[in-house]
């Protein structure tokens, strides 16, 4: 299709929007709302171009091209429209940037930058400060410097079909909420934080805990330990100036102990027990009768979203806690008992992807390690400990980093310290969508079959498909599975198993799209591509570890031989295992 | 007081209600319209709202986003009698506020300057004063609906009238 763009003749394929034949020629036009894939309500009027023959301008992000079309973007009318409407959006948009947490990375900041907003001549129209909704353990809004684009409320409803926010209210009183305004606490939120990577401004941004990761770090009597989440490695680099999806293990490790870390740890060891947990309880079922299939645990917005909306489901779900609890459990019993160290004085940092992780460390029975040293040891309710102390997401470690001036590109590559930092393959590809089903197939196909897997790759998992789903064959055990990533996805596979029509084994549930490595928790932006590079860093790091599957973790080994003595018993049952409570959907309100 | 306590509408004529709308297109516009028509006090209690939300298998949030839109609909109860007073344009330059000046604080309405769409009920639970955005009258501006009923081309005295009127 023949069009002229800013006069110039151009060749477009049909069926695209204005603002997509724009940027494939190289002209970005700038939109507040419009997102790929997710949000394309045209509400902002920030992207206007001109079109000859239209009588008004048009918003690019949702007119499609036509034949011999003439789309002027860089006449006085637009430039003075766009200038205009992000200039509306600032009149009641506060003005203090260099507190605000997006400072430098905000879009209404950029483009109110980029297009030569200079002045302010708008007054204020709304007459109260909206309050804060603080009441969320992993997120926080703060309607002032919402600009009412609608992403969140998108991807809230279309990504992930959970609906805990919409628009209320109308013109002047618009705005997001939650139900009743009850606060994103209170009602059925998953805590996923997909609102916080899509928004724009500094409107929805975790619950910071940098502050309280500082006061333990610089406390003389505490040994604070770290783990990081597979997820985070190749995305911290972003966020610290280096290409998408930069693979950057080693420098994390050494920036890390630069900030004062007693011990730098890995998540990944925690996932490689996960593995040998789950793997051992997906047999169990399978060779007792258990309820299958049986569903992963290891996302907690996806446990939040079951226990809300799929309640009768719950017996799906594998009773393993996530690996980041396993850690928090582990390092504290095992751990501290192996170094001689006061449990009580163990502080547990997790750098996670995600903002959910924030909400599961705080679930009330996600304490096994006091629960354990209080049969032991004499210990009081006072001096009541969680096995997980702090959660920072992979931005707030960022932060962190430059607080401290750490100049990341030019650290050295150093190792996890051991024994919580050892792992194999298996573990890192957690972070990506088909990752824990991957390697969970590689080692209960072993200990099933008692045979060596032959090719260890199951790529039928693998890729940014919504629901992926394959049959393997454990030597004469023919199981589906199934592999979902996004809620949305998830809730098909629960309708299914509801209605009794799942024909699978095993699922994996990841919450977020791409699974980890697109977290709630990771640097802004988290688009398609980048996800894609990140996947790739995470599939490069597994093809080229010494040891590739759980079950040959010799730290696990370790772990057993010493301390567990045998998956499902009675210490895991403890420590690695726990129980799910129904939420409700419209009832309670927790 | 007690007309508070008992002012949900009880759920079997609830399940008649949603039993008309359901699955036809605008179902839950219908439905909270007549639901709060039959409340006592002519509002949606939040209980209400939720049970709404089940029975028509439509997200909470989506609910209250329709019943916060539409000025139409009350979130808290309302008097006996509702005086709306239009404060869309046409009405505003035909004087509609110096009306509501005269005539809200004889209810004991106080307004703020900026509001554009605001609600008070009095104490004894007699009135609800309104404003809302336009009527459509605007021929006839300034308007005001009492009970309902719309007065066109109102001045205070009329008003006072009217509700002198309607309080008997």
């Amino acid at each position: 299709m023949k069009i002229t763009i800013n006069n110039q003749p151009v060749q477009v394929p049909e069926g695209i929007t204005i603002m997509e034949a724009c940027n494939s020629v190289g002209i970005n036009v700038p939109s507040l709302c419009y997102l790929k894939d997710v949000s394309h309500n045209a509400s902002c009027g920030v992207c206007v171009v001109e079109v000859k023959g239209a009588k008004s301008l048009l918003r690019s992000c949702i007119t499609q091209v036509t034949e011999n079309m003439e789309i002027t973007t860089n006449s006085q009318r637009v430039m003075e429209a766009r200038r205009v409407n992000v200039e509306l959006l600032l009149a009641n948009h506060p003005q203090d940037c260099l507190q605000c947490d997006r400072n430098q990375n905000c879009e209404l900041q950029q483009i109110t930058f980029d297009l030569g907003v200079t002045c302010k001549r708008f007054v204020r129209t709304q007459r109260e400060i909206r309050p804060k909704d603080e009441t969320s353990l992993s997120l926080v809004r703060d309607p002032e410097k919402c600009i009412l684009c609608g992403r969140c409320v998108a991807v809230c409803s279309e990504v992930q079909g959970v609906k805990a926010i919409d628009f209320s209210g109308r013109g002047l009183k618009s705005k997001i909420s939650t139900f009743l305004d009850l606060g994103m606490g209170i009602v059925a939120c998953t805590n996923c934080g997909q609102c916080a990577l899509v928004c724009p401004t500094g409107a929805i941004t975790e619950k910071s805990a940098v502050s309280e990761v500082w006061d333990a770090l610089h406390h003389p009597d505490k040994v604070v330990l770290v783990q990081t989440a597979p997820a985070v490695r190749v995305a911290i680099g972003e966020a610290m100036g280096m290409p998408d999806g930069s693979l950057v293990t080693g420098k994390m490790v050494a920036g890390l102990r630069r900030l004062g870390f007693s011990k730098v740890f890995d998540t990944n060891f925690a996932a490689d027990l996960t593995i040998i947990e789950e793997g051992n309880e997906l047999i169990d079922r399978i060779k007792t009768g258990g309820v299958l299939p049986m569903i992963t645990s290891c996302s907690p917005g996806w446990i939040k979203y079951i226990e809300h909306f799929y309640p009768k489901s719950l017996t799906h779900l594998s009773s393993c806690k996530s690996p980041q609890q396993m850690f928090g459990a582990i390092a504290k019993t095992y751990y501290a008992e192996k170094a001689g160290i006061d449990p009580r004085n163990i502080v547990v940092v997790s750098v996670m992807p995600c903002t959910a992780k924030k909400f599961e460390a705080r679930r009330p029975e996600m304490d096994g390690a006091f629960q354990y040293w209080k049969e032991k040891v004499t210990m009081t309710d006072e001096e009541h400990f969680f096995d997980v102390d702090a959660v920072l997401t992979t931005r707030e470690l960022a932060r962190m980093f430059k607080e401290t001036g750490i100049d990341f590109t030019h650290l050295p590559e150093e190792q996890f310290d051991n024994p919580l930092g050892e792992s194999t393959g298996a573990a890192v590809i957690f972070g990506a969508t088909g990752g824990v089903m991957e390697a969970a197939l590689r080692t209960a196909y072993e200990v099933f079959t008692g045979k060596t897997l032959a090719n260890i790759n199951f790529t039928a998992v693998r890729g940014l498909t919504g629901i992926k789903e394959a049959e393997v064959d454990l030597e004469g055990t023919k199981i589906k599975i199934a592999v979902a990533h996004t809620l949305k996805n998830a809730a098909i596979l629960l309708e299914q198993i509801e209605n009794g029509t799942s024909p699978y084994t095993f699922i994996e549930v990841m919450t977020c799209p791409g699974g980890c490595l697109g977290g709630g928790g990771q640097p802004i932006p988290t688009n398609y591509e980048i996800r894609k590079k990140r996947a790739e860093s995470i599939y490069y790091e597994d093809a080229h570890k010494g040891l590739r599957k759980s079950h040959e973790n010799p730290e696990i080994l370790t772990l057993y031989n010493d301390f567990l003595i045998e998956p499902l018993g009675e210490k895991s049952h403890h420590l690695l295992h726990t129980n799910y409570i129904e939420r409700g959907k419209y009832k309670k309100y927790n | 007081m007690e007309a508070l306590t008992n002012s949900i509408v009880p759920e079997i004529i609830l399940d008649e209600i949603v039993e008309k709308y359901k699955g036809k297109p605008g179902m839950l516009l219908s439905t909270l319209e007549e639901v709060q028509e039959k409340n006592p006090l002519k509002y949606l209690p939040c209980e209400t709202l939720t049970v709404v939300s089940q029975k028509l298998n439509i997200p909470y949030t989506q609910v209250y986003s329709v019943a916060t839109f539409y000025s139409f609909f009350n979130l808290k109860p309302q008097g006996k009698h509702s005086i709306i007073v239009c404060r869309g344009t046409a009405c505003h330059t035909k004087g509609s506020k110096a009306l509501l000046d005269e005539v809200a604080p004889i209810l004991g309405f106080k307004r703020t300057e900026d509001e554009t769409e605001s609600s008070f009920t009095t104490p004894d639970n007699e009135f609800t004063i309104k404003t809302v955005a336009c009527f459509g009258q605007c021929a006839q501006s300034p308007v005001v609906a009492v009970d309902g009923v719309i007065f066109s081309n109102v001045n205070s005295q009329r008003l006072m009238k009217i509700l002198k009127k309607v309080k008997k």
